[in-house]
C-alpha cells in the first residue's frame, strides 16, 4: 500500500470493505460520484453515521420502555434500512430487515436482540468508515 | 436528447436527508436539476404553488403524506408529470397501489443506479 497514491489507498481500502461484506457495490457508486464532487463522500459518511447514532439511540429508548410502541420503531428502523441501502451499508440493512420482522411480530425480546445485531455492525462499520474519511482527506 | 439540450426538472420526493443527497449527486453529474420535497405533502403543495417539473420521483414511506397518496392527489389534480417510483419494496400489492394511484413507472432499486435513472429518464424522453 506504501507505493499507491492517495486515492489509490482509499479505493483499495474501500475495495477490502466490500470484499469483507461491510459494503456492497452501492459503494462503489458513491466513490464514481466522488470524482465529480470534492468532499462528497466524507460529508455523505458523516451524515450517515450522525443520522445512525441519533436512529439507534432512539430505538434503545423506545426498546425501554414498558410499552414498547412498534409502529414508531419500525418507522426508525425503515429510515436506518433506507440510509443503509444508500451507502451501501449492507450487513445493517440485513440486519435492519431482521428487525422489521421482529417489529411487525410485536416481538419486544426479538427487537431488543435485534437492535444488539444493529448496534454491532454499525460500530464495526464505523470503526473502518473512520480510517476511510482519514484516507479520504488525503486525497 | 440529453442534459445539454434541453433544463429538465426532476422533483425528488423523499424524506431521508442522505438518500437525498445520493440522489443530488447523481443528477448533477448527468447535468440535470433537482428540487427536493421531504414528504408527500410538500410534493403537492409544490404544484399547488405553480411550480412545474418534467419528472416526479417518488418514495413511498414517508411521514405527512406517504407516496400513493401524494400521487393519488397530484394526479386528481391534473398533474400529468410522469411519476417514477423509487420503492425498494417491489411487492405486486406495492405496485398496484401505485399504479391504480396514477404512478407511471416503478424503480425496485433504491437508491437506483446511473444507468437505471439515465434509462428511465430515455424512456420518457427527457435525457
Amino acid at each position: 500500500m506504501a507505493s499507491m497514491n492517495p486515492k489509490e489507498r482509499r479505493d483499495a481500502f474501500a475495495d477490502s470493505m466490500i470484499a469483507e461484506g461491510l459494503l456492497d457495490q452501492q459503494f462503489n457508486q458513491l466513490l464514481m460520484l466522488e470524482e465529480d464532487g470534492g468532499g462528497f463522500l466524507v460529508e455523505v459518511i458523516k451524515l450517515f453515521c450522525d443520522d445512525s447514532e441519533r436512529m439507534i439511540s432512539e430505538l434503545s429508548s423506545l426498546i425501554d420502555q414498558p410499552v414498547v410502541d412498534f409502529q414508531k420503531v419500525g418507522s426508525f428502523v425503515h429510515q436506518l434500512k433506507g440510509s443503509s441501502s444508500s451507502i451501501g451499508a449492507h450487513n445493517i440493512m440485513v440486519a435492519c430487515m431482521h428487525f422489521r420482522q421482529f417489529c411487525e411480530q410485536n416481538d419486544k425480546q426479538g427487537c431488543f436482540r435485534a437492535l444488539n445485531a444493529v448496534k454491532n455492525e454499525y460500530y464495526r462499520l464505523q470503526a473502518k468508515f473512520n480510517i476511510l474519511v482519514q484516507l479520504s482527506r488525503e486525497c | 436528447m440529453n442534459a445539454s439540450s434541453k433544463s429538465i426538472k426532476i422533483l425528488l420526493v423523499e424524506d431521508v436527508k442522505i438518500n437525498r443527497m445520493v440522489m443530488r449527486m447523481m443528477v448533477k453529474s448527468l447535468g440535470l436539476e433537482m428540487e427536493e420535497a421531504e414528504d408527500g405533502q410538500k410534493a403537492v403543495d409544490y404544484f399547488v404553488g405553480g411550480k412545474k417539473a418534467d419528472v416526479v420521483l417518488m418514495d413511498r414511506d414517508m411521514p405527512i403524506m406517504n407516496g400513493h397518496e401524494a400521487t393519488r392527489q397530484l394526479r386528481s389534480m391534473g398533474v400529468e408529470t410522469p411519476i417514477i417510483v423509487l420503492s425498494a419494496d417491489d411487492s405486486q400489492s406495492n405496485r398496484d397501489v401505485f399504479l391504480q394511484a396514477g404512478a407511471d413507472e416503478f424503480l425496485q432499486s433504491k437508491p437506483p443506479s446511473r444507468k437505471e435513472l439515465v434509462d428511465v429518464l430515455t424512456k420518457y424522453g427527457l435525457y
